[in-house]
């Protein structure tokens, strides 16, 4: 009985931070990008108010029941994945189901969210949403291959396909993978590139061209779950990558520098860049993001 | 009387009778139909497989039984085959030529159920054939586009048989026998050359029935032609014959030296599967991206297969099974949209949802098991079959599998959006939910696929057995079927499958409770004509519905690999085959004299160099 | 009476004289009678066979009581047993058919046709009963005869044409099989099969080339080997259709028959072996092909009928047991389905002027019963299972396989592919079109229906159940292949 309330209290504190990380990497990432486009830019805890303000909204419409049920699937998915995910090396309270789930798990989990969601965009009828949804989904099968490259590389170089086992791979060696198989660093930094969906692929939720998308016809506290959900997300993913390329994080404070560290990627590539078209984002992927997964491999295998 | 052949006597005599009852009293062919199919099930499901039965046929010796492979097979078309023949009663009702489609129908089962239980190559292609034939008949039921449909099924089917048969005969020439057991345990004996054609001549076989490249250009359309009630059963269990084959050939005739062979078929399967996951992609009617979407799945059963270690072939075996539960749930629910709405053309029908509810929830869970989502089933299939690879060393096979199924995603949503969600138009409003002899099918299947995702030991345990009669060994623990719900590769790492459905569920419902509690019953329904538009008011006739096109931008970066299809040159093959046709017919020019002069010209021939030649 | 196989030519021979004198009693009779002498000659082939089985003897008819090898006899031995009990019971269902077909045409006409038919079907038995070479030549002419006034029996143009066609080619196969005889009979003196056989080696090499080659060439041209066959298909479109179906069912039969007498059993030289396979190879690859470019169902039919008999020769030239085996039973399932197929493509096609095709367009609504029997007969004819074309394709593969002819296997199967292609062609229009043709549509009479449903229960039986006639071609196989058996049984008799 009480491993169980233990459990289910590290489960919430590891959501807590994982919301309260991603919340203040959502606020720093409009902070950066106002600063670098000469702005003042909002509060770093702007993304709390938001949150906060759609929470309290009264939603009085939608457009049925999978319209209702978009946001859950999205955030049941950011949370189970979250909970597989090593948050810290030693931790005992943050270890939740990391033991219960491997890398190709996780891989399918992290899809799980988006196609929920797009169920619910579905349902709407928006032409836009239905629009971001084939958008995204077009270049998830871009971003994917490069990624599932480089984890399929660094899988045969150590013979594990679990997130632990390889965290256990970088102590034993002190080397972190990213040393370890260069080429599948840079293929999966690619593809991370496409999976926070900054510019230049944000195609999805596009303002300008297909008026944000998916999430056009969600309103207040759909809106904030999907926000919470895409905070807790976002840290799942930047933690996942610690995990494997950086040799995972022993506390909190070099957690928070690394994945920090981690996210300045995609957030700094996305300011200098203008928007990719649909297919020239399929087609970026399928160049050197592959071409690196291609060699990890062969560097792996050989 | 051997119950083996009562079934057999039972379907094929009962298809018969189907015909000729529905000639006198057609009311009762449908109960007639559907009580024969529940009692050919049970009695095969008495029938276990300890049965053998032995006879000489023209001096040929013959085995029938079930193996405990074969017997999975077996499981999978009985029940399908009573769940479509359910689905068909309310599917087919008011068609013309039931009775025919009834006979050939059963006639097909009963043949798939004939090659099941064969434990010697004659019978085997004995029934194989009779199934060729009996679902070439409803292939071609609808009677649209016959000549080139129809044909190029029956020409892909017949070469495969024959390319077969010749592989038997040739079998027998060396071993001298046709039982299974013989030539398993001698086939390694002869010439290693003669060892490879065998194989691949029977692997074309089984390759045509489950739609491999280069042999699959008969299956888009022979799919999705053929009544659902029916692909339902020919998707879902007439490829699995296929299948059924593949593992036949390559547990048992392909030598571990030919080890080629094996990555040769893998890699012809995982180019099937990512070329017909994106002709899928860009289809714009249901049948045609099911069609091609069980191409695709086929692939990935055979990679598993070809993969050749445990968990690879574990995983084609489960994928296989649950490609049968939820592709003819798929069928089933287009078959069903089609009834009811009088087109599965995505871009003309949307917004279903609300008028057909249940064929929704159908199509929802079976499309989340396609595309290999967690909790449910293909999630297992899928996990395996990554593990296997990886572990196994098929590094660049197994990006092809995932290049696949990320790819399936889309289609997947594609025909979600498509048929139910989308703009409800009203000419649609009139729509409504299919009869229940259609959805308790459909229903049944999807909770197979619910179920198998957490437990998948249902599945697994027969399976296993079956595996065994391939010759692997399990090397898991044996447990209750109940108790297998975490599984692991070689290299000792697993997924914990409830504690995956309890975090899903677990989360999901306190996320739903969370959203609903909170003012839902205040909120109000509006149509999907209210949406945000940039400040214009839509207007209940505008067309707001995005379906043309759909994943034109995909299409744009995938076109330089679809461009040429393998069809274009089957068809120049074919035109360029009846030109010389053509040209040879001319030797019969009607001139008698001609005739005359043929006759004295050969003669002059043979006196002339038959004396020389022939040695008198 | 006593039960012999000289009625098999006497009984049919005189019924043929007979039939004008008792169309002077009752113009019934002139239909009824030919029934009789063929439900007859049923009879006594199962007494016969039964006899011929059970004593595991042939059995040999002295004829004027000349014993062997100076009269002349026939023998019934298993091989031409079967095809003499095959030819007769075919006989019946066809005439069976026959019985209230073209009611339109005159009397005399149809006086002509019985008497025509009746000849033609003695003819086809003599030459496979005979134990006399020249006896056979003539029963080869009586046959040859009566068939080319059948070709013109509608004494149109194109049916005199094709007589004409026939009648110039048939000639040279009669002057040739001829020459061969008297050549034949020059060198060793005698024109009894068995003692030819006998007596055969002592022949000068150079001759037994010469006339086997003649043999070859002669019966090649009743046995439509290509490029002997030009005149076969224009007779099978012009020929009325139960005509055709003893065409295809048995005079090619008589002829491969002889030829394959000749070449196994008088002369036995096993260097033609690779020939005639070879040439039988060639006449299924040409005429299959050439089928599929056939728009008149009836030159389809007839090509099929080429492509089949080619097949015959393929098995007969491997010439082990169990291709031997395979030929026979192939000629008994090709006798049984061709003849089906005629039959019912003749309704198919009655009042279609140019018999084409299309012209079948959806008459499956219209006629279901003959289309039916057509599909039956389409699914046989390519070696479906679980139809009787099966399993003697199978056997030719099987021993194909076993001298690993490997190419031929190869060529078989491809050219059944094609054989699928242009039958179910066929089916597709009768079955999957829209009917457009105003041309009449002709029901079958009841006793038409009958003998073409006897012919699809065989079809289906001997399918599923091969071995109930599997025992009847093994012995007929046996029989052919055991020359030292014949020559002895039939130079025995009469010796005690």
């Amino acid at each position: 009985m009480n491993t169980i309330l233990i459990q289910i209290l590290g489960a919430l504190a590891t959501i807590l931070l994982a919301f309260i990380v991603g919340m203040f990497y959502g606020g720093a990432h409009r902070k950066v990008i106002a600063r670098i486009q000469n702005r003042v830019g909002p509060p770093i805890y702007q993304n709390f108010i938001d949150v906060l303000k759609l929470y309290s909204k009264e939603t009085s419409i939608n457009h049925g029941v999978m319209q209702h049920m978009g946001p859950v699937f999205a955030i049941t998915a950011s949370i189970t994945s979250l909970m597989f995910v090593p948050i810290l090396t030693d931790g005992n309270w943050f270890s939740n189901l990391n033991f219960s789930g491997d890398l190709v798990f996780l891989v399918y989990m992290m899809v799980f969210g988006s196609l929920g969601m797009a169920l619910g965009a579905g349902q709407t009828g928006n032409p836009n949403s239905a629009i971001g949804v084939t958008r995204g989904l077009s270049q998830m099968v871009g971003y994917e291959i490069p990624f599932v490259m480089a984890m399929v590389a660094l899988m045969t170089q150590f013979h594990t396909t679990s997130i632990t086992g390889m965290i256990a791979v970088q102590q034993q060696s002190g080397t972190w993978l990213m040393f370890s198989n260069p080429f599948a660093f840079m293929a999966a930094i690619m593809a991370m590139l496409g999976m926070f969906s900054y510019a230049p692929f944000d195609i999805v939720t596009a303002p300008a061209e297909v008026s944000s998308g998916p999430i056009s016809e969600f309103g207040g506290k759909y809106l904030g779950m999907m926000m919470t959900s895409g905070s807790i997300f976002a840290f799942v993913k930047l933690a996942l990558f610690v995990d494997i390329f950086m040799g995972g994080a022993s506390n909190l404070v070099v957690l928070v520098i690394k994945t920090f560290a981690l996210y300045m990627i995609p957030v700094l590539y996305g300011v200098i860049s203008p928007r990719y078209r649909t297919e020239q984002a399929i087609t970026y992927f399928w160049k050197w993001p592959l071409f690196f997964g291609f060699i990890a491999i062969l560097y792996a295998a050989f | 009387m051997n119950s083996l052949i009562l079934l057999l006597i039972l379907m094929f005599g009962g298809a018969l009778f189907a015909f000729i009852l529905n000639k006198f009293v057609p009311a009762l062919r449908d109960i007639f139909v559907v009580l024969l199919m529940l009692g050919v099930s049970y009695l095969f499901f008495s029938t276990g497989i300890s049965n053998r039965l032995n006879f000489d046929v023209l001096g040929i010796h013959m085995q029938w039984g079930f193996t405990s492979a074969s017997y999975l097979f077996g499981i999978i078309v009985v029940v399908l085959g009573s769940l479509a023949l359910i689905y068909s009663t309310a599917y087919m009702k008011g068609k013309d030529r039931l009775g025919y489609f009834y006979m050939n129908f059963l006639f097909s089962i009963g043949a798939m159920l004939g090659i099941l239980m064969s434990r010697d190559l004659i019978s085997l292609f004995f029934f194989w054939e009779i199934m060729t034939w009996s679902s070439y008949f409803i292939v071609i039921y609808s009677g649209n586009d016959v000549d080139r449909r129809g044909l190029k099924y029956m020409i892909f089917s017949a070469i495969g048989a024959y390319s077969m048969l010749m592989a038997i005969v040739i079998v027998n020439s060396f071993i001298g026998s046709f039982l299974l057991e013989d030539v398993f345990a001698s086939i390694f004996a002869i010439g290693s050359g003669y060892q490879i054609a065998i194989a691949i001549l029977l692997m074309i076989g089984f390759g045509v029935k489950s739609a491999m490249m280069p042999l699959h250009v008969w299956a888009p359309r022979a799919y999705s032609e053929s009544p659902m009630s029916y692909t339902a059963v020919f998707s879902g269990a007439l490829s699995k014959m296929g299948v059924f084959g593949f593992a036949l050939v390559l547990f048992n005739l392909v030598s571990t030296q030919n080890w080629l062979i094996n990555e040769v078929v893998a890699w012809l399967a995982a180019i099937t599967s990512v070329l017909a996951t994106f002709y899928a992609v860009i289809q714009s009617d249901a049948k045609k991206l099911l069609a091609y979407s069980s191409i695709a799945q086929i692939g990935y059963i055979i990679i598993g297969l070809a993969s050749n270690t445990y968990l690879g072939v574990m995983a084609g075996l489960f994928l296989a099974v649950l490609h049968a539960v939820f592709k003819s749930t798929l069928f089933m629910a287009v078959g069903a949209v089609e009834r009811q709405v009088g087109t599965t053309d995505m871009t003309k029908i949307s917004g279903l949802i609300r008028r057909m509810p249940w064929t929704f929830v159908a199509t929802l869970i079976s499309i989340i098991a396609l595309a290999g989502l967690p909790p449910l089933g293909g999630f297992v299939g899928k996990w395996m079959l990554y593990e296997a690879l990886i572990t196994s060393g098929h590094y660049y096979l197994v990006i092809m599998v995932f290049l696949s199924s990320t790819a399936a995603f889309l289609y997947s949503y594609r025909i979600l959006f498509g048929m139910f969600l989308g703009q409800e138009e009203p000419e649609f409003a009139h729509v409504k939910e299919a009869p229940l002899s259609m959805l308790i099918p459909m229903l049944i299947l999807s909770g197979i696929s619910v179920l198998s995702g957490s437990h998948p030991g249902f599945i697994l345990e027969p399976i296993q057995s079956a595996m065994a009669s391939f010759g692997f060994q399990s090397n898991l623990p044996h447990e209750s079927w109940w108790e297998l719900t975490v599984l692991f590769n070689t290299w000792g790492d697993k997924v914990a499958l409830v504690n995956v459905l309890t975090s899903i569920v677990g989360v999901f419902l306190i996320a739903l409770a969370f959203i609903t509690i909170k003012g839902y019953k205040n909120q109000r329904y509006v149509t999907t004509k209210d949406i945000s538009s940039s400040g214009e008011i839509i207007q209940p006739e505008d067309n707001m519905t995005f379906q043309i096109d759909f994943y034109k931008p995909f299409e744009r970066a995938i076109w330089p690999l679809l461009k040429r299809k393998i069809d274009d040159y089957y068809t120049d093959f074919g035109k360029g085959l009846e030109a010389l046709f053509d040209f040879v017919r001319r030797f019969y020019n009607g001139n008698g004299q001609f005739y005359a002069i043929y006759v004295m010209a050969f003669l002059a021939l043979l006196l002339i160099a038959g004396t020389k030649y022939f040695g008198f | 009476m006593v039960i012999s196989p000289v009625q098999y030519i006497a009984i049919p021979l005189i019924a043929a004289f007979l039939i004008p004198l008792f169309g002077k009693l009752n113009k019934e009779l002139v239909r009824i009678i030919p029934g009789l002498v063929l439900l007859y000659l049923s009879y006594i082939s199962v007494v016969l066979m039964n006899q011929v089985i059970s004593q595991n003897t042939m059995i040999v008819e002295i004829i004027a009581g000349w014993r062997p090898p100076w009269g002349i006899n026939l023998v019934f031995s298993p091989f031409s047993g079967f095809l003499a009990s095959l030819f007769s019971m075919l006989g019946f269902i066809i005439w069976m058919y026959t019985y209230n077909f073209k009611r339109e045409v005159e009397d005399a006409q149809t006086e002509k046709f019985y008497v025509l038919m009746m000849m033609l079907i003695t003819g086809t038995i003599g030459i496979v009963l005979t134990g006399d070479i020249f006896n056979m030549f003539v029963f080869l002419e009586i046959t040859a005869i009566s068939a080319y006034s059948l070709t013109a029996f509608y004494r149109e143009r194109d049916g005199a044409e094709a007589a004409f066609k026939y009648l110039l080619v048939g000639s040279f196969a009669s002057f040739f099989i001829l020459l061969a005889i008297v050549l034949l009979y020059s060198q060793v003196g005698t024109l009894n099969m068995a003692d030819i056989a006998q007596k055969m080696p002592d022949v000068n090499p150079y001759m037994k080339g010469v006339i086997l080659m003649l043999f070859f060439v002669g019966f090649g041209i009743e046995a439509e080997m290509f490029p002997l066959n030009g005149w076969a298909p224009d007779v099978y479109t012009q020929a009325p259709g139960p005509i055709g179906a003893i065409f295809a069912g048995m005079v090619v039969k008589a002829g491969i028959y002889g030829l394959v007498r000749v070449i196994f059993t008088l002369f036995d030289v096993h260097e033609i072996f690779p020939l005639l396979m070879i040439m039988g190879v060639i006449t299924m690859a040409v005429s299959e092909v050439i089928a599929l470019r056939q728009g008149k169902l009836k030159r389809m039919l007839a090509y099929s009928s080429i492509g089949q008999m080619g097949l015959v020769l393929v098995a007969f030239g491997i010439g082990t047991h169990e291709a031997v085996f395979a030929a026979i039973f192939l000629m008994f399932n090709h006798a049984v389905i061709k003849s089906l197929l005629f039959l019912s493509g003749t309704y198919l096609v009655y009042h279609s002027k140019e018999k084409n095709i299309s012209d079948l367009d959806g008459i499956g609504k219209s006629l279901p019963f003959t289309s039916f029997l057509f599909a039956l007969g389409s699914l046989a004819i390519v070696g479906l299972p679980p139809f009787a074309g099966f399993w003697s394709k199978l056997y030719i593969l099987m021993a194909a396989a076993d001298v690993r002819l490997i190419a031929v296997i190869a060529i078989i199967l491809a050219v059944s592919v094609v054989e699928i292609v242009y039958y179910f062609r066929v089916l597709h229009r009768i079955y999957f079109r829209e009917r457009i043709s105003t041309i009449e549509i002709k029901i079958p009479s009841f006793n038409a229906k009958i003998s073409m449903l006897i012919l699809a229960i065989v079809i289906i039986v001997i399918g599923v159940y091969p071995d109930l006639i599997s025992g009847l071609i093994e012995r007929a196989a046996t029989d052919l292949l055991d020359k030292q058996h014949y020559i002895q049984s039939v130079l025995s008799v009469g010796l005690h």
